[in-house]
């Protein structure tokens, strides 16, 4: 195999691929766990969706204007918040306006910052790259949003004795939700720091395996993958922080009273 | 019900209460919690408000420092309406001391020095007169400064509460069930503390009680509260030896109140 070129892959050859998830199936009918209709269900959903999105890039691509390529990484966005919103069980006040501003801002700051001053390709909205790295900033960011969001709600419901014990003592409301906001945010950094901490002993990572696959210098990948790992905990940590920044405000009165 | 029903003249009120209303909504409609109440607790008296669970006591007592607002009415803490006051300000002149006492990580210094640090202040060492003054006032012993506060029972963690809460030399003390979580001699200790505390501070004391024994030994004047409305008030031992109303004499005869109490709520 030439270094430069990838191994095509034709229908038959997914077709083995998509073996392997009829085997999981089967196992699951064998032992009776009864998962196999959902895992199908879901494996299906899966191909339609990357085939719907393997098009829809094609089109971006071909377009060459920076008008497909925002309205793509907005739709990710919706689509991230909207998939958050169902995960989490309790929700804080404002869910969809705090984490949606947040995500908006906090990764919107870091990939253009990633992808104007770190990697610096033209144009900026080159979707090859835009696109890409966006997409994965946005993914992590949004698990450390969910994370964060949860959190957040979890500690203010079971300090609610606490926070108020420091509003008798005259603690503002920054102040008595401080030790529910510092958790909230720990919380939301800590898959980060694993996967940091697992980076190339565990599990090569994802984008890094694609570059080597598709014929990048083993050197030059993993420094892409050591940047976008920057850029995925700068965004994760930003994105964050600027919930819970807004988020804890939503508990409270002007009077720093604690909601019911 | 007059203002001042019981003749308090206008230089003792520390806290005025006039005609306060909490409503809150519930699904399909509203629900009256506290109905048009009116009372004055005065400087060096204890004020305090018996009544069955749901009476709406707990909520009364939380508008008092502004942890809850009420949906009509005002409230004075001396001549000025406390709604105009800054919420922060106010808690620091109208400490609470809640139900169960929670305790902040680290020891009770710590503790005693959190309300000085959340006002930016410097916080006073363990030999400060102000904390000395505080650990004397809970009668607490001076040993117990640098013990870790959530080992302690329950009895003391009250004490610490309640050292914790005059610290910052308030003007008004509220207690919401201060001896719910206690037993019966720890209880008792603490109602001659707090009978003592509001006599040599010149405190005025509003609290919250199922515990009539309590009442009795620290009450100088009483409130019955019955579905968020007063139904008797006046002088503590007068109304206990002769209750007016049918409500407030069933409300004595039943030992609801030390069961209740004994539980935790």
């Amino acid at each position: 195999m030439e270094s430069n070129h990838v191994v095509p892959m034709d229908l038959a050859q997914l077709g083995f691929a998509y073996g392997l998830i009829l085997l999981a199936a089967g196992l699951s009918r064998l032992r009776k766990i009864g998962q196999e209709g959902k895992l199908l269900w879901d494996s299906l959903r899966m191909v339609l969706q990357l085939l719907a999105v393997g098009y829809l890039l094609h089109l971006v691509f071909a377009v060459r204007s920076p008008l497909p390529v925002l309205l793509m990484l907005l739709a990710m966005t919706g689509f991230s918040l909207q998939i958050a919103g169902t995960r989490i069980k309790r929700r804080m006040p404002h869910f969809y306006r705090v984490v949606g501003s947040s995500i908006v801002i906090g990764c919107g700051a870091v990939t253009f910052y990633f992808c104007l001053l770190v990697v610096g390709y033209t144009p900026w909205f080159d979707p090859r790259y835009l696109i890409p790295l966006a997409g994965m900033i946005i993914g992590n960011a949004m698990n450390g949003a969910t994370l964060a969001a949860e959190r957040l709600s979890s500690e203010m419901h079971d300090r609610r004795e606490e926070i108020e014990t420091a509003l008798c003592l005259g603690a503002n409301a920054r102040q008595a939700a401080e030790p529910a906001v510092r958790n909230a945010y720990k919380a939301s950094l800590i898959p980060t720091m694993n996967t940091m901490a697992a980076t190339g002993i565990v599990a090569l990572p994802g984008m890094m395996t694609g570059q080597i696959l598709s014929g990048t210098e083993p050197g030059v990948a993993v420094r892409y993958q050591i940047a976008i790992m920057c850029a995925i905990t700068g965004a994760v940590a930003i994105t964050s922080f600027l919930i819970l920044l807004q988020g804890y405000r939503h508990y409270f009165t002007e009077a720093h009273q604690l909601k019911e | 019900m007059t203002l001042m029903g019981d003749g308090k003249d206008n230089q003792a009120v520390k806290i005025r209460v006039e005609n306060v209303g909490v409503v809150r909504g519930v699904p399909g409609g509203s629900v009256v919690i506290v109905d048009d109440v009116s009372f004055a607790a005065g400087r060096g008296e204890t004020t305090t408000i018996i009544g069955p669970s749901g009476s709406g006591k707990s909520t009364l007592i939380r508008l008092l420092n502004r942890l809850d607002e009420p949906s009509s009415g005002r409230i004075y803490l001396d001549d000025t309406e406390t709604g105009t006051l800054d919420p922060l300000e106010l808690r620091r002149r109208v400490a609470m001391v809640l139900q169960k006492p929670f305790m902040f990580p680290g020891s009770v210094l710590d503790n005693l020095q959190l309300p000085f640090r959340y006002r930016n202040a410097a916080p006073p060492s363990a030999d400060s007169d102000e904390v000395r003054r505080a650990v004397a006032l809970a009668r607490l012993s001076p040993d117990f400064l640098d013990r870790e506060a959530r080992s302690l029972s329950g009895g003391e963690q009250q004490r610490v509460n309640l050292a914790r809460a005059l610290i910052g030399r308030p003007e008004v003390l509220l207690l919401d069930e201060p001896t719910s979580a206690l037993d019966r001699p720890t209880a008792d200790h603490l109602a001659a503390t707090l009978h003592d505390v509001c006599r040599s501070e010149q405190l005025a004391i509003v609290m919250v009680t199922h515990d009539l024994r309590l009442a009795q030994h620290t009450a100088d004047h009483l409130i019955y509260l019955e579905k968020g409305r007063v139904v008797e008030e006046g002088g503590a031992a007068e109304l206990l030896a002769r209750p007016q109303t049918e409500a407030f004499r069933q409300f004595l005869a039943e030992p609801a109140w030390e069961k209740e109490s004994t539980d935790g709520k």
